[in-house]
């Protein structure tokens, strides 16, 4: 195994694109060496930010850190990539489950059973133990929590009217297996649609949006005192990056984002599809 | 006597849609020199253009992008296209349907030597 885990190390240091990250992130987590794990997934997701099974790695990492939401939200991500994956279902059950949701936990389940005709041992045992458990809890007076972890409604956060993993996923089968994100931003900055991950994993769309939003502003500054009419792209390039940026529907902003060496014109097309999506989404309410 | 940008302005302005070439300071907007088509404002253009490159190369910064190498505003009505170095920004106002894959590239490099 440590040989294994030397030579995926040697890979993965020679191409960094390498998908070794995911055996390699896999290995560390079941040793232990979770924050070492954590970086190998979120480098690996970096590269192959469309790749359920990055996402479902780096679920499983969260989870064995404690991190519920965070484990729950990756495998939502694995989930609108790949509809038919068990692990991530019996994963959000599993998180669901743990936040005190059994009615939702149970649906999980239920939906891997399916997926799997009930030939799943694994999950056909996990959901009659849950079954027992929620039966365990209502004679006991103690009956299951509905709508979420919260029982008092004055912490509970009202439901979404669009589940979050909709929204961030919203661009993902545009986007595709590359190097590529695209985030649709509210006429304040703020996130509506996509998803944004830096180098330390974390989804940094609001502060990118926020940062960018504010170009627009010196754009239509720009257009009004030099009467070209109203502007319609701008395409940023940086040293690691390709940014093109549009106006979107109710004075909204798209941006996509890609790496310097996809070709410009490749994102203006990815960018015109992108904004289409982001119309249709807002005028069916989202 | 003309400066060290003439040629490379006037090279620019030759390109096909290309109203106006300017080499701008980034940090106040003023003009350093320009190649300007009748009609443009030149003053105006220098100081919006470097508002904009300026806002885009310190948002691609805040935003982790690395550092902005040319910039381009499609508009309805024209194009703004900006390439920096150090303080100065070369920008150049383009017509719709100007050939901006050629402007582009001679922009990259003419901003390459700018000092």
């Amino acid at each position: 195994m440590a040989d294994d885990v030397r030579r995926w190390s040697d890979e993965l240091a020679r191409d960094p694109a390498s998908l070794v990250f995911l055996p390699l992130g896999e290995t560390l987590r079941r040793q232990g060496q979770l924050d070492l794990a954590l970086k190998i997934a979120v480098r690996g997701l970096e590269r192959h930010s469309h790749n359920p099974d990055a996402h479902d790695l780096l679920a499983r990492i969260a989870v064995d850190r404690g991190e519920l939401q965070r484990a729950f939200d990756e495998w939502d991500m694995v989930l609108r990539l790949t509809p038919e994956h068990v692990g991530a279902l019996k994963g959000m059950a599993f998180v669901r489950f743990q936040q005190g949701n059994s009615p939702d936990a149970e649906q999980y389940l239920q939906r891997a059973a399916e997926r799997n005709g009930g030939g799943d041992a694994e999950v056909t045992a996990a959901l009659a133990n849950m079954r027992a458990a929620v039966r365990g809890a209502r004679d006991a007076g103690r009956g299951p929590r509905e709508n979420g972890a919260h029982s008092d409604s004055r912490t509970s956060p009202p439901a979404p009217r669009i589940p979050l993993s909709t929204s961030r996923a919203l661009f993902a089968d545009i986007l595709g297996e590359h190097e590529q994100t695209a985030l649709l931003l509210d006429d304040q900055g703020f996130v509506l649609a996509g998803i944004y991950v830096d180098g330390d994993g974390n989804d940094v769309g609001d502060e990118v949006g926020a940062e960018l939003s504010g170009v627009t502003d010196a754009a239509r500054r720009a257009t009004r005192h030099l009467d070209i009419g109203e502007w319609k792209a701008i395409v940023l390039e940086t040293e690691v990056a390709v940014v093109t940026m549009a106006p979107s529907t109710g004075d909204g902003l798209l941006v996509v984002a890609a790496s310097k060496a996809t070709p410009l014109g490749l994102v203006r097309r990815v960018l015109d599809r992108c904004l289409e999506r982001a119309r249709q989404w807002l005028e069916a309410g989202r | 006597m003309s400066s060290p940008f003439a040629a490379v302005l006037a090279s620019l302005t030759r390109q096909r849609g290309v109203r106006a070439s300017l080499v701008v300071d980034e940090n106040d907007g003023i003009v350093v020199d320009s190649n300007l088509q009748i009609g443009q404002d030149g003053d105006r253009v220098a100081a919006l253009a470097a508002s904009l490159y300026r806002k885009a190369r310190l948002s691609a910064g805040a935003a982790h992008l690395g550092t902005a190498t040319f910039m381009q505003l499609e508009a309805e009505r024209g194009r703004i296209c900006a390439a920096g170095r150090n303080d100065l920004v070369l920008v150049v106002v383009a017509d719709p349907a100007a050939n901006i894959g050629m402007i582009r590239v001679e922009m990259i490099k003419a901003a390459g030597g700018l000092p």
